[in-house]
């Protein structure tokens, strides 16, 4: 808490912190959509975006003029204010959340003591957002995806709590920046090695919570078209899948820095040992996606009240007698 | 109330967050895409034909019902997040029964809706 009054040196490193953030995000958005087209070629024999540019590493670009000038309506029979409101939605707290993510030793928007939770609370913004879109655009298969987009995320928030929880008690704060530098520098002083499960739990939860395969049932492609963004074009299509990249690397932020030891590395710790962290588990991510079919929704539920509710309450108490005992 | 960095700093990119990365994108599009009337553009897609009545139509209550489950599981877990951060400091062994005590009332839930046969998925819940 500080005074407004005096020289507003925090207002300069808000705005140098936005622009960051901004181009953080826009060039993750680029990145990631060539990273998962290209190892999805690889995956499958094929080259991958090979023509624009070398290797087709200017294809994002391309794909995004493309949806620039593609034409943007409102399908008949929608609700036109929620119909435009839900893209908004998505992105706009993806853009919030990244004030708490400390990115490096002195690299973190602001210090705050309420980060995770600031984190978790804006995260759940997005399914609100799913929701409108497949509501408001007046398409059974959108509406079908929305339904099933919410009853996921629902379900999956409660394990993806219950794994967080033994961390914080450990620790005693939800201060991401005060978490990561609890951690040591080597490997073994990782909390990945104290909470081997809670991490497992956490990376499924992570999967199932930004829509990607196997739990991608939201927009499964052969059974639903595109799931809830069926009926978008251009602009609006584009900022919802910026808007799921956005949330990938947000996942990925939140589990290099609870359980891979944040900005600290053997050697030379900095931001270049977090970004590498976010980027091995985001190929992780995208390999997953391109390996394991589809679940079937019935199994997808019972999957996380059957076994990952039970098993994560289970490693909370272990947890908590280990560290009163 | 004092307002704290933080506030001004979630103020400030939800602004810039809603203006730059929602706003201006339609704002280029509607400038730079080509605009058509046609009469069959504006039909939601439904595999091609005319769509077969609304889309807004009703769920089944079941549906209803696993949200009031999560409901319940979800606020009893935001109740842990305070214990949390005071465990450490707290009397050991007197916190760690009472949190045993919460945690298996907790867990006590999910055995009964499993006995219920609710994780089946049948088409009509029995109360």
């Amino acid at each position: 808490m500080m005074d407004l009054i005096f020289f507003p040196w925090q207002l300069f490193v808000i705005f140098v912190g936005l622009a960051g953030v901004m181009a953080f995000v826009g060039l993750n958005g680029l990145l990631l959509v060539y990273l998962d087209r290209k190892i999805a070629g690889f995956i499958q024999r094929r080259v991958g975006p090979y023509e624009v540019g070398p290797q087709g590493i200017l294809q994002p670009v391309a794909d995004g003029l493309k949806l620039l000038g593609k034409q943007i309506f409102t399908p008949k029979g929608a609700d036109p204010a929620l119909y435009w409101l839900a893209p908004m939605i998505s992105i706009t707290p993806a853009i919030v959340v990244f004030i708490a993510i400390p990115f490096g030793p002195n690299l973190q928007v602001i210090n705050t003591n309420v980060g995770l939770i600031l984190i978790l609370a804006f995260t759940g913004i997005n399914v609100l957002a799913l929701c409108l879109g497949g509501w408001a655009s007046q398409n059974k298969y959108a509406l079908l995806g929305a339904a099933r987009d919410i009853a996921q995320s629902v379900a999956y928030e409660i394990p993806l709590l219950l794994s967080v929880l033994p961390i914080i008690f450990l620790t005693g704060t939800f201060n991401l920046f005060d978490i990561a530098s609890g951690q040591g520098a080597w490997p073994w002083q990782w909390y990945i090695l104290h909470q081997p499960v809670a991490f497992l739990i956490f990376f499924v939860c992570i999967l199932a919570e930004t829509n990607r395969s196997p739990f991608d049932l939201p927009e499964g492609e052969s059974e639903l078209t595109a799931g809830f963004h069926t009926d978008y074009s251009g602009m609006a299509f584009a900022l919802f899948f910026l808007a799921e990249y956005s949330y990938m690397v947000i996942g990925s932020c939140l589990i290099a820095t609870i359980f891979l030891g944040g900005f600290q590395g053997p050697i030379a710790s900095g931001a270049w040992w977090f970004l590498a962290k976010v980027y091995i588990l985001l190929l992780i991510m995208i390999w997953i996606r391109w390996t394991f079919p589809r679940l079937r929704f019935d199994q997808l539920l019972n999957i996380c009240w059957k076994w990952m509710i039970p098993i994560a309450v289970v490693n909370l108490l272990v947890t908590l007698a280990v560290i009163s005992l | 109330m004092s307002v704290s960095w933080l506030h001004v700093a979630i103020i400030v990119f939800f602004i810039q967050g809603l203006i730059l990365f929602a706003i201006v994108p339609f704002l280029l599009s509607r400038l730079l895409a080509h605009r058509v009337k046609a009469h069959e553009l504006k039909m939601p897609f439904e595999c091609g034909m005319p769509p077969h009545g609304s889309a807004w139509m009703r769920f089944g209550i079941n549906y209803y019902f696993y949200a009031l489950l999560f409901l319940a599981f979800d606020v009893d877990v935001l109740y842990l997040f305070p214990v949390s951060t005071y465990y450490i400091d707290a009397n050991q062994l007197v916190a760690f029964i009472k949190l045993l005590i919460f945690l298996l009332i907790l867990f006590a839930s999910v055995v009964f809706f499993w006995k219920k046969g609710v994780f089946t998925w049948p088409r009509k819940i029995k109360m």
